[in-house]
């Protein structure tokens, strides 16, 4: 009886390790559009409107343990960004009169049609899941093909770019942050033309590095880092410029290239409301994505007004 | 049938598993703690484990795990893995050893999440996740630890108190038979 028990016991173990070793073999060695990912969007898809609802009822619980929290480091904030602001403000009046004279050239120079973040059709969602462990850097949110969310669409919030859509489901998307490692998005300096590729700092995953930027770059404690509006590569996401990425936290002295640590401006870990730049076909910035994704390997595409005129859609 | 698993207890159990794992993934995985959020999955199939046994536990660490990685799109496996194995490992600590001290939560509950993790990630180099062990990596997984042992008794009460009704051997009637009988273990069937 005893022995019938523990052989039991033990080949229903055995059963589920190899059962999870099938699975995970399979899942692993399948083509995104394979039947297991198909079951995984399918769940998705099923559970997002119930995800959403919990998200919605259990809100007052989460605010009300995050007011804890918030409230022991809002005065250390509070004190460290009355100094950014005095700072600020000391750099915004300096830079009221070049504000004129730059918007002056630009005109002159018929510049100012620059894609905006208005033009890339942006579609509010909810974060309704988050993973916990520190191995994945996702978020699902609650919009999905049906609001014309698509694979590799920008992802950003008040604060700054957050990542971009990994995965989609009719009602839901999962969006892989800007510190996963599998993200790498063309960004320069606010003061410098020269473009780098920020990439999660390796061994820190919640801090980012800015890398490859040529040895001669000045870069500054403080300083912001923003998108490019470039790709590095043909399955890069077209990223509209001058979304704000994170501050320099410090610079690398190294070899032929040069690197900045960045830390994130956007709070990954507390992401509430974000929007999905969906670039809805036919537009400039659907157009540019394309055009960006059949160059060749190592050639670069900029949001410039010589590519508008390369798409035929710059008119 | 599962030894000493009734329908209602799977049932319990089955509903616990799903509130626990939107809780987790809606509520906690939001509200970080020194950095990094607690994972009630673990703790849960744990306390499963130590409630009901390891064939028990084994199982719903496989279905938690399942429902974990069907539902943040993550590999397939490689939550159910860990959590078979967590399930089975507190399962067997109640079958061979029975422990009673008011602390053995809070002890499962941390030997469960360092074990999950650190089987997590092996299993996440095994795949060749791009993420190299580091000092910032080893104190995210140390915290993850600590955060976790914090809400295992808060946890270990909840689950308790949801499953004590069906428990194949309930603690408070295995309690009282022990002192009728003059200390003689109960668990000689296990």
């Amino acid at each position: 009886m005893y022995d019938k028990t523990v052989r039991r016991r033990r080949a229903v173990l055995a059963l589920l390790v190899v059962l999870s070793l099938i699975l995970l073999t399979a899942y692993f060695g399948e083509a995104p559009g394979g039947g297991l990912h198909s079951v995984q969007r399918g769940f998705l898809t099923v559970v997002s409107p119930i995800q959403n609802g919990a998200n919605k009822a259990l809100k007052p619980v989460r605010d009300l343990i995050g007011w804890f929290g918030d409230t022991l480091h809002a005065k250390g904030q509070r004190d460290e960004l009355r100094k950014q602001v005095d700072r600020l403000r000391a750099q915004a009046i300096a830079s009221t009169s070049e504000k004129h004279s730059y918007r002056e050239l630009l005109s002159l120079f018929r510049l100012d049609n620059q894609l905006s973040v208005k033009d890339y059709h942006p579609v509010t969602a909810t974060v309704v899941a988050k993973s916990p462990n520190v191995w994945y850097s996702t978020v699902t949110i609650d919009r999905g093909e049906g609001s014309g969310v698509h694979v590799n669409d920008p992802v950003i919030n008040a604060e700054g770019l957050i990542g971009k859509v990994a995965q989609v489901a009719s009602d839901g998307a999962q969006v892989t942050l800007i510190t996963d490692s599998s993200v790498g998005v063309s960004a320069r300096i606010g003061s410098s033309s020269a473009t780098g590729i920020v990439q999660p700092k390796v061994g820190d995953p919640n801090d980012l590095l800015l890398q490859y930027l040529p040895a001669n770059t000045q870069a500054n404690r403080g300083e912001y880092v923003v998108t490019s509006g470039t790709v590095s590569g043909p399955d890069d996401s077209l990223y509209p410029p001058d979304i704000p990425i994170g501050q320099v936290t410090s610079v690398n002295e190294e070899s032929a290239y040069r690197s900045v640590n960045v830390h994130p401006l956007a709070d990954l870990h507390n992401l509430d409301v974000v929007q999905v730049l969906t670039a809805a076909r036919g537009t400039l910035p659907s157009n540019l994505s394309r055009l960006a994704a059949n160059l060749p390997a190592g050639q670069h595409a900029s949001a410039s007004g010589e590519q508008l005129a390369a798409t035929g859609a710059g008119g | 049938m599962m030894p000493g698993a009734t329908p209602a207890l799977l049932g319990r159990i089955a509903a616990l598993a799903v509130v626990v794992v939107f809780f987790q993934i809606g509520v906690v995985s939001e509200v970080p703690m020194f950095g990094v959020s607690a994972d009630l999955s673990v703790l849960l199939v744990a306390f499963v484990g130590l409630l009901c046994g390891s064939t028990v536990g084994a199982v719903t660490g496989f279905a938690v795990g399942l429902l974990v990685d069907l539902a943040l799109v993550q590999t397939l496996g490689v939550t159910s893995l860990t959590l078979t194995v967590v399930g089975y490992w507190s399962g067997r600590l109640r079958e061979a050893r029975d422990p009673q001290a008011g602390l053995t939560p809070l002890l499962v509950g941390a030997a469960a999440s360092a074990a999950a993790t650190v089987g997590y990630s092996i299993v996440e180099f095994l795949l060749g996740v791009d993420a190299p062990v580091s000092l910032e990596l080893l104190r995210q997984i140390v915290l993850g630890v600590v955060v976790n042992t914090i809400v295992a008794l808060p946890v270990w009460a909840i689950v308790r108190r949801s499953l004590i009704g069906g428990l194949p051997d309930d603690p408070r009637r295995r309690r009282r038979r022990a002192y009728t009988t003059g200390g003689l273990s109960p668990l000689s069937r296990s």
